[in-house]
């Protein structure tokens, strides 16, 4: 009985096992090789020890770090409020507002270089108003300084808290209508069941949200690529820890130095990853 | 609800589609203004039908209507790769749910590893790898690398930790169904709403990829549209005047209607999963 029942787990799990094994470990232990390798030969660390000489890492990560301080922060409490209001009363407002909510997620590429750049230009924006709030008055002033950082951080949220939204509300939607009925019944106000009912419920899903926007937010890419190419010069093409990982592949052809830095920004994730899954229990399957 | 939390909750609601839902008006207005209009005429203004039609015929002309081909092959691609994404992650993410057995926690924890680790590592070996199967420029090269989709099995995982409750399947156990026939018939049935949001993210990370396709397709004919449209724009510096050259009328407007084709078929999609959501096929599964 029980040999069967692990046959059958890995009859359904073999496949994807076999894909993580071919595309994910594969390459990422080949990476893990290649970053001791230089030349050709086996040269220890010495291409970890070149990233980190790197006059350009210690710029990079500073501007992650505030950016991830930022951005975080912002975008998980906005997608939370947003999808735990949008439950609160579903319907058709509240399936258009998510519609409306994901939109700039759609965009990419050249046409989010456009986008974007136009929407920080305070002649042509439609945020022009907001754009003047912040003293901003050219799209230079826009992309300098400590205003950036604030852009970047827009640009993040406006992109990425769609996509966050639909999965929670998706959490929240599959949650058994029993529970929530009776909290209803015993007189809870809809503040107190959101607050003590369904955020409890949907806390697997919080720390997925966590685990995964800490990983995106620290390998950020996109966004400072996009207002490069919309603006070249403005802002260094190494502004990031990852965007410095692309230069050393791309431009530089230095895999060694790619994967070492790589592993690095991995080895970050992991262990918030770690943290945020000892905290919340998310590997448990005996809750239910 | 009283009537003041209702405005709250409006105003709140309203105020962030505000912020999602201009820059998409934006974009959506700019194909039917010209490129100087965009600079100097209001924010949100209109154009005319005369210039859509115009600028569509511009990126028609480009290598003799070549857009389409790419359209198609992004179909293509996206579409296999979905599918091949789904029939791995939902039985990988019902597994890793619902059975105990040894190596669980190790491929939950190695899938976490693959889906937070930076894209930069993967290019080069990934790159090997399909060389070595002779794979490199087919659309295999990037169809089964992006089937691989971790995020995917942690959704799949999520959902049936949540809601997919043990007694319902010790109860079909017990009536003599075999495990294989459990996933089929009660489980996957009872995770449509998860299986629709797993195949929408899947396909948004399969149509907007970027750099995987670079890196593995070399003739243009076997371009994505995101390949196509990001050679086409670069080559032409429609988004930055002054970097490129072309004889092509190819501008912002041109860009920005590129940006819709590219975004369009994503909030198609959207709206599909949307409705599987909708669903709420839990509701007292438990009682039956």
């Amino acid at each position: 009985m029980k040999r069967s029942r692990s046959l059958a787990a890995w009859a359904l799990i073999g496949p994807y096992a076999l894909f993580l094994a071919v595309f994910g470990l594969a390459p990422a232990g080949y990476a893990l090789w290649t970053s001791f390798v230089h030349d050709g030969a086996f040269s220890g660390v010495r291409n970890w020890s070149a990233v980190f000489d790197d006059y350009r890492l210690s710029d990079a990560a500073w501007h992650v770090g505030t950016y991830l301080l930022l951005w975080l922060p912002v975008l998980v409490l906005l997608v939370l409020s947003l999808a735990l209001t949008l439950h609160a009363r579903p319907g058709r407002f509240s399936s258009t507002m998510r519609f409306v909510y994901y939109l700039p997620g759609a965009v990419t590429g050249s046409a989010a270089a456009l986008l974007w750049l136009f929407m920080f230009s305070p002649d042509a924006s439609p945020f022009s108003p907001l754009l003047d709030l912040f003293d901003i008055t050219s799209v230079t002033d826009a992309l300098s300084g400590s205003t950036l950082i604030g852009i970047l951080t827009v640009m993040g949220v406006a992109v990425h808290a769609g996509g966050w939204i639909v999965v929670l509300y998706g959490a929240l939607n599959a949650l058994p209508r029993d529970v929530l009925e009776a909290a209803q019944v015993d007189g809870a106000s809809t503040w107190r069941t959101t607050w003590h009912i369904k955020l409890p419920m949907v806390r697997t899903y919080v720390a997925f949200v966590l685990i995964s926007s800490f990983a995106s937010g620290s390998q950020v890419f996109v966004e400072p690529t996009v207002l490069t190419t919309g603006a070249p010069g403005q802002i260094s093409p190494t502004w990031s820890v990852n965007q410095l990982a692309y230069a050393y592949a791309t431009q530089e052809g230095d895999f060694g130095k790619a994967a070492a830095l790589s592993l690095a920004m991995l080895a970050v994730g992991l262990v918030a990853a770690w943290i945020v899954i000892k905290r919340t229990r998310m590997y448990a399957t005996d809750d239910r | 609800m009283n009537a003041i939390s209702r405005t709250a909750r409006a105003v709140f609601l309203l105020g962030a589609a505000v912020f999602f839902g201009l820059p998409l008006l934006w974009l959506a207005l700019a194909p039917t203004r010209t490129a100087d209009d965009l600079t100097t005429g209001s924010p949100l203004g209109f154009g005319s039908l005369g210039n859509v039609g115009a600028a569509w015929s511009h990126l028609m002309r480009y290598n003799d209507g070549e857009l389409t081909i790419w359209i198609g092959n992004s179909v293509l691609y996206a579409a296999a790769s979905v599918a091949l994404s789904l029939a791995l992650c939902v039985p990988a993410g019902y597994v890793l749910a619902k059975h105990e057995f040894g190596g669980r926690r190790t491929l939950l924890t190695l899938s976490i590893v693959c889906m937070i680790l930076p894209p930069a590592a993967l290019v080069l070996p990934l790159y090997l790898e399909m060389d070595a199967f002779g794979l490199v420029s087919t659309p295999a090269s990037v169809i089964l690398p992006l089937s691989f989709y971790p995020f995917g099995v942690y959704l799949a995982f999520l959902h049936f930790a949540a809601n997919l409750p043990n007694t319902l399947l010790d109860a079909g156990r017990v009536d003599g169904a075999g495990e294989l026939r459990l996933f089929w018939s009660v489980a996957v049935p009872l995770a449509k709403p998860a299986i629709g949001l797993i195949a929408f993210f899947s396909f948004v990370r399969s149509w907007t990829d970027f750099f995987l396709p670079f890196v593995m397709l070399a003739d243009d004919r076997t371009f994505t549209l995101q390949l196509g449209l990001m050679s086409l724009l670069q080559s032409t510096g429609a988004v930055n005047a002054g970097s490129g050259f072309s004889d092509l009328d190819i501008h912002q407007p041109e860009a920005a209607l590129a940006g819709l084709v590219a975004a369009a078929p994503t909030l198609v999609a959207f709206v599909f999963a949307q409705r599987f959501l909708r669903s709420g096929l839990m509701a007292g599964a438990e009682k039956g």
